[in-house]
């Protein structure tokens, strides 16, 4: 079933000023439950836009937004319901921490909701879970903590509201490989364990290629092509075109079946590398 | 809504004003802002009015945007005019009920009052408008430059200006960016009563206050890297050199001065009963 869809979603930035921008042009896009959705496109594609008008923080200038068939821009409140709904972290969401606790600081969004005092409990010790973050963590002030900590704690801050989607806007830039990794897989980790809907906007293939069902690109302000990684990488040239790199796995086997190797090209991480060698290895007695 | 605010934004177009020496232009606001206070009566008013449009024609700069500029002080001007319609009593009164009379006089004179504010902000706001915040220090270190003498250390000031004012619309947007997250966390800053508001603004007002102190001391880091030492020996890549249209624009501002004595001698203080018989 259609979870959230866009319909001719267009959107300016500073009409009737010098600085008039096109950030959306004409973006349909459906995405089904439980889908985990990246959304790709370099600098300036209309990615970030695209994402704020999920949670109705911007109000499109063209066309609609429809969450399990309703537009979300029917009335204030609607609006409203629709933040919790949809939860959206920002990208260094590290720089809007603000409570004394990390445990107040989670606790944020659920009070907000108007939530019971137990329910908002259970809500952030739940959401600290899924993030990795310690029971003596909670009582910490969050200035306290790491890069990667903080991080952590600012998606627990959005998890906690219990959305049906979770949007996260570059969730990996700026950190090491290490807090790269421990991201992408609690982001995995929460939508296998919870079912629910989570889109991710990248720029980074290798982390992409991993982990989403569907990968929407988008290039100058509209979708670009839509579809599985498979299909999406398929025009592995076009993608270089506009300023995005296909995996770094998948140019060595690009480039093997250049050189005349009988090779899948279809190749997007380390482990599908792996077997895809031993195969033409095996193939050839070499092994 | 705050990316409305566009006091101290800088429009890098190409025009007449643009090109001019940052020091001309600071001598005109100055001159200007002297004049719209000293006119006395409609006409000096009026001719202050003609140059502020003519300024704004040739700085290529929309209309819409000058006008937008004004949005802050708006609520300056109506308090302001509802107190010239309160107290003064001259002229023909008007309409009178319950305690309040208004009058003729009250009502030229609130009228006299807004433009000129609204006069002062356009012409000022046009400095900022035409003129990059590095050029603008430029011209204020140059003209401050002799007071070195007496040991006041100019260069300073106009460095923590230039800093100031180039942190403008980071700080802006950094304020849009943490209100949209706080926001999209249910965050409500339109509703509720005054102490609810205020406490809502915490949220904002944390975050941007750390991230200021970080982005400070990077900064710093910065500045030091690159052997900053203060004023002491520094040279200018494009040193300030005043040019023909430079001196045609003092020559202009000098008419301007000039036009406004003239102007107050012949036409005299507005006499509000006068003005409004003859608009009769």
């Amino acid at each position: 079933m259609s979870h959230l869809v866009t319909e001719h979603l267009s959107y300016v930035y500073g009409e009737g000023t010098p600085f008039k921008v096109t950030a959306l042009d004409n973006v349909n896009i459906n995405i089904e439950k439980s889908e985990l959705v990246a959304i790709i496109g370099h600098t300036g594609s209309g990615k970030s836009t695209l994402v704020q008008h999920m949670n109705g923080l911007l109000k499109p200038t063209g066309g609609k937004i429809f969450l399990d068939g309703e537009d979300i821009h029917l009335s204030k409140a609607k609006t409203y319901e629709t933040r919790f709904k949809v939860g959206l972290c920002f990208q260094y969401p590290e720089y809007q921490l603000f409570e004394s606790t990390v445990y107040k600081d989670i606790a944020f969004g659920p009070t907000n909701m108007g939530l019971s005092k137990g329910e908002i409990d259970e809500r952030v010790r739940n959401a600290a879970k899924y993030v990795g973050i310690s029971d003596e963590m909670l009582q910490k002030s969050p200035f306290d903590l790491s890069g990667g900590e903080k991080r952590r704690v600012a998606i627990a801050g959005v998890i906690s509201m219990g959305p049906e989607i979770l949007i996260l806007d570059e969730p990996t830039s700026g950190l090491d490989p290490r807090g790269r990794e421990q991201i992408l897989s609690l982001i995995k980790n929460y939508r296998d364990e919870t079912g629910k809907t989570v889109i991710i906007v990248s720029h980074s293939m290798d982390d992409v290629a991993r982990l989403a069902d569907k990968v929407i690109v988008m290039n100058d302000a509209k979708v670009e092509s839509c579809g599985t990684v498979d299909e999406v990488y398929e025009n592995s040239s076009r993608l270089t075109e506009i300023g995005l790199s296909v995996p770094q796995v998948t140019e060595i086997f690009v480039r093997l079946k250049k050189l005349g190797y009988p090779v899948n090209e279809n190749v997007y991480t380390a482990q599908q590398g792996y077997s895809e060698l031993m195969r033409l290895f095996k193939g050839r007695g070499i092994l | 809504m705050i990316k409305d605010i566009t006091i101290g934004q800088y429009f890098p177009f190409d025009s007449f004003v643009h090109r001019l020496d940052p020091r001309t232009k600071l001598l005109f606001t100055v001159v200007y802002i002297v004049a719209a206070f000293v006119s006395n009566n409609f006409v000096s008013l009026l001719f202050c009015f003609i140059i502020a449009c003519v300024v704004v024609a040739i700085s290529k700069i929309p209309l819409k945007t000058v006008i937008k500029g004004l949005r802050p002080i708006l609520l300056i001007v109506i308090i302001t005019s509802l107190l010239q319609i309160a107290y003064i009593k001259t002229g023909v009164p008007l309409i009178s009920f319950w305690k309040i009379n208004i009058t003729s006089g009250g009502l030229l004179s609130a009228l006299f009052m807004a433009l000129r504010i609204s006069l002062l902000i356009i012409m000022s706001t046009m400095l900022t408008y035409t003129t990059s915040p590095t050029s603008l220090t430029n011209g204020l270190e140059r003209i401050f430059a002799p007071f070195k003498k007496i040991g006041i250390d100019f260069h300073t000031i106009t460095m923590i200006m230039t800093i100031a004012l180039r942190f403008i619309p980071t700080l802006i947007e950094e304020t849009d960016k943490i209100m949209s997250a706080q926001k999209s966390r249910g965050a409500n800053f339109e509703n509720g009563n005054i102490v609810k508001r205020a406490k809502a603004l915490v949220p904002i007002f944390i975050p941007l206050l750390f991230n200021s102190i970080r982005r400070a001391y990077e900064l710093a880091n910065a500045m030091t890297c690159r052997c900053y030492n203060g004023g002491k020996g520094k040279t200018t890549m494009n040193p300030l050199k005043m040019s023909g249209r430079d001196y045609f624009a003092v020559i202009l501002t000098l008419a301007v001065i000039g036009g406004i004595i003239v102007l107050n001698i012949f036409c005299g203080e507005y006499n509000a009963e006068f003005t409004f018989n003859a608009a009769v």
